[in-house]
């Protein structure tokens, strides 16, 4: 993370030092790796601050100071590929098996509304975010959320201020932001708390006494993350991985900046790859006994020209048999056991490839010459470019599952 | 000029840009010379709409006049809208020589004797098309003229293309087509598009069509992007064949350009590697929807490219060849059912 060196600077919201390049829905770090004149004027308070493994484990470290530091200090920390496998940490390409989604999953429903104060999974469920990844925050701390909510809505009317030579009594919107902590969402001790923030102004031309309206939301969450490497990042960090916002574009990058400057992290777009929506469609259609999906719908793109959309929609009823019919013989004798059991990977391929060949039966068109990029039921939507829908507060904390792991494959550390 | 009027020709000033509005005025010819002299079309909207109200007003224009000036912008620009295709059927013996002025006195008898305020107008388009606006009013009320439909009907063939018929409209409407053309029942064609040249020439097969020819030689390619020499030789004949069967199926050249395509799928699953799922007795139902801005030149080239295998399947070449765009797939029945047939519903 170099962009760090120059802490007033705005900052865009990707580390534009490192390039993620996908091939095969990998990223390829090590072909476009950072070597950004920037790390060599590394201002010394942050040289101290940054996490001494922010440099691909197979590159030679240009900076001086940093090749200095590496070998004071044995024990580094490993990077989140490398943790997973290995083999990364002594060839130039990363290992290819390490990096990649969980192959199976839990799928238990868990019924969070007891758990979870009712006004934020409100806000949580029926409304579309979109997402981005962010690196660990340094130096966050969950008991000092008046404070940042401060600190934020200082710094957004500080920003939209500017330019203004002369104090403009009255027209000026004054923006009240509020960072709350959602006990309840998670299931395990290493997961962040999550963190709710909002953002409440008056419209520009609204009278005295009418009240502030909600113009921003947006979330931070680790929901079951690695624990392998949510246990090596060094005591000060806080790994909250994932990002989602709903609301105006200016005020999104607004409070990505603060974050950046604040806690020395860095933003990214998350898009959800074709394999995280495969396991959405399985997903979501597993739950159908528990609460009735209604339809599954896929949007493929096709890639010619024009560009074809082809929208297929599947009755709920014969999905679901589908997906029954898919799935591998139960070990589980009780019937408890059975609901939850895990579903691995070959059986969300194997749905998708029926339905796909049902396709290709009556249209002779391969999807797979497609791009699939759109699934949706009626517990939710999710799109390639990132944007996702919870509309069941049973099924959160599995989409978010997920979507951590997502995050963190993500993320270029 | 009554309120009704106003409005229409308000609308009607914000729809048509400002370059067609000469054209458009100059033939409803319901200005004098000098006062199309005095417009200035350089103005802006509101002005505009403010001076040709006052003109009307002076030439004591009524709201039949401004919905003519309305179906004369309607007829010149046919591609707004959503528009319906109907097809007459089983036509009595004299309906081949049903002429315009004939149609014309039956239609606007039968349609005022089925509602008692309806405002019709019908015009004749160059092409052979008989343009009908029709603005719906009840028992009670006057005729709405800001919500009209438009039928357009081209004599000698069955089809009849609407816009927007409500639910409350259309046994009217249909019963007065039906009789005024002499055939004895309308049928709902499944077709629809926002293009009407598209549909119609969809329709009317106005397009270039290519048929199978015992000696095929390979159709010239319009973009010949030449990547890889070796690659091209290579698959030459393949990509040749490809192309040929993309354009028997679909046409060449330029195809009319319809946005969508919805099938109604009600078949049986059947996969060898899948025994649960064939071995089940309901249908497997779903529906599949094709978008695109314009949707044949994508099939078309998704056929060409290798995306869909040729020869192509007869549920996509239904497109073009019966000209409709909304089909609902069953199963042939017991037997030898791994074929498809497209039936209408």
């Amino acid at each position: 993370m170099c962009g760090s060196a120059y802490k007033n600077r705005p900052q865009p919201n990707y580390c534009s030092c490192v390039v993620p390049v996908w091939v095969n829905e990998r990223p390829v770090r090590e072909i476009l790796t950072c070597q950004s004149p920037r790390t060599t004027r590394t201002h010394p308070r942050t040289a101290r601050r940054r996490p001494p493994w922010s440099f691909s484990v197979a590159r030679t470290p240009t900076d001086s100071i940093m090749a200095q530091r590496r070998s004071k200090n044995k024990s580094y920390r490993q990077s989140y590929r490398s943790c997973l496998g290995a083999a990364s940490r002594l060839s130039h390409t990363p290992g290819w098996t390490a990096r990649r989604l969980n192959t199976s999953r839990r799928t238990k429903s868990h019924n969070i509304t007891e758990k979870v104060n009712p006004e934020d999974l409100a806000l949580l469920v029926k409304t579309e975010w979109q997402l981005s990844y962010v690196t660990p925050l340094y130096q966050f701390r969950h008991t000092q959320l008046r404070s940042y909510s401060r600190q934020l809505s200082a710094f957004i009317t500080a920003e939209k201020q500017q330019g203004l030579a002369v104090e403009v009594e009255g027209a000026q919107t004054s923006f009240r932001v509020s960072f709350s902590a959602v006990q309840g969402l998670g299931e395990t001790d290493d997961d962040a708390e999550t963190v709710l923030l909002q953002i409440h102004s008056k419209p520009v031309f609204a009278g005295k006494d009418e009240a502030q309206k909600l113009v921003w939301s947006g979330w931070l969450t680790c929901i079951n993350g690695n624990p392998e490497y949510l246990h090596l990042l060094p005591k000060d960090f806080t790994c909250l991985p994932l990002f989602g916002s709903r609301g105006a574009e200016n005020l999104t990058s607004l409070v990505k900046s603060w974050f950046q400057q604040t806690f020395d992290c860095c933003f990214g777009p998350l898009e959800i790859n074709q394999t995280c929506l495969q396991w959405l469609a399985a997903l979501w259609t597993n739950c159908h006994i528990e609460s009735s999906i209604q339809h599954l719908k896929m949007i493929w793109t096709l890639p010619v020209e024009p560009p074809l959309q082809i929208t297929y929609t599947v009755n709920s009823q014969d999905v679901w048999e589908l997906w029954n019919s898919v799935r591998n013989p139960s070990l589980e004798s009780r019937e408890e056991e059975e609901a939850a059991r895990s579903i691995d990977i070959e059986e969300v391929t194997r749905f998708m490839q029926g339905l796909k060949s049902h396709f290709y039966r009556h249209f002779r068109l391969d999807l797979s010459a497609g791009r699939l990029s759109q699934v949706s039921s009626a517990l939710g939507s999710a799109k390639f470019s990132g944007r996702i829908k919870m509309s069941n507060s049973r099924y959160v904390l599995t989409t978010l599952t997920l979507l951590t792991e997502c995050a963190l494959l993500k993320m270029p550390i | 000029m009554d309120n009704t009027a106003k409005r229409l020709l308000q609308r009607l000033v914000r729809r048509i840009p400002s370059q067609m509005l000469k054209t458009t005025l100059d033939k409803w010819s319901r200005l004098t010379a000098a006062q199309r002299q005095s417009m200035d079309y350089t103005e802006s909207k509101w002005a505009l709409t403010e001076k040709l109200l006052a003109i009307c007003e002076e030439n004591e224009l009524t709201v039949k006049h401004i919905a003519e000036l309305e179906m004369i912008h309607v007829i010149e620009n046919p591609n707004l809208g959503m528009w319906y295709v109907f097809q007459l059927m089983d036509p009595q013996d004299d309906a081949h020589s049903v002429e315009l002025t004939q149609f014309k006195e039956q239609f606007k008898s039968h349609l005022s004797e089925l509602i008692r305020h309806v405002s019709i107008k019908i015009k004749k388009h160059t092409d052979e098309a008989v343009w009908i606006r029709i603005a719906w009013g009840d028992t009670f009320s006057r005729p709405n003229h800001l919500k009209p439909t438009y039928v357009v009907h081209y004599l000698q063939t069955p089809y009849v293309f609407l816009t927007s018929p409500t639910s409350k409209q259309k046994p009217l409407l249909s019963q007065a087509l039906v009789l005024s053309t002499r055939y004895q029942a309308i049928k709902d064609a499944n077709l629809s598009g926002r293009k009407l040249t598209a549909i119609r020439d969809l329709l009317m097969k106005q397009y270039l069509q290519v048929f199978p020819t015992k000696f095929p030689s390979p159709l010239a390619e319009r973009n010949c992007v030449v990547s890889n020499l070796h690659i091209e030789k290579e698959q030459a004949g393949s990509a040749a064949n490809r192309h040929q069967m993309a354009c028997e199926a679909f046409g060449d050249g330029i195809l009319p350009q319809l946005q969508s395509a919805v099938y109604k799928l009600e078949t049986k699953f059947r996969d060898h590697t899948n025994k649960t799922m064939t071995e089940r007795d309901e249908p497997f139902k779903c529906v599949v929807k094709f978008a695109s801005t314009n949707l044949l030149e994508s099939l078309r080239h998704s056929a060409s490219s290798g995306v869909a295998s040729t020869p192509v399947t007869p549920l996509l070449s239904s497109v073009p060849l019966k000209g409709k765009n909304y089909f609902v797939i069953t199963d042939n029945g017991p037997g030898p059912s791994s074929q498809m047939k497209p039936s209408q519903k």
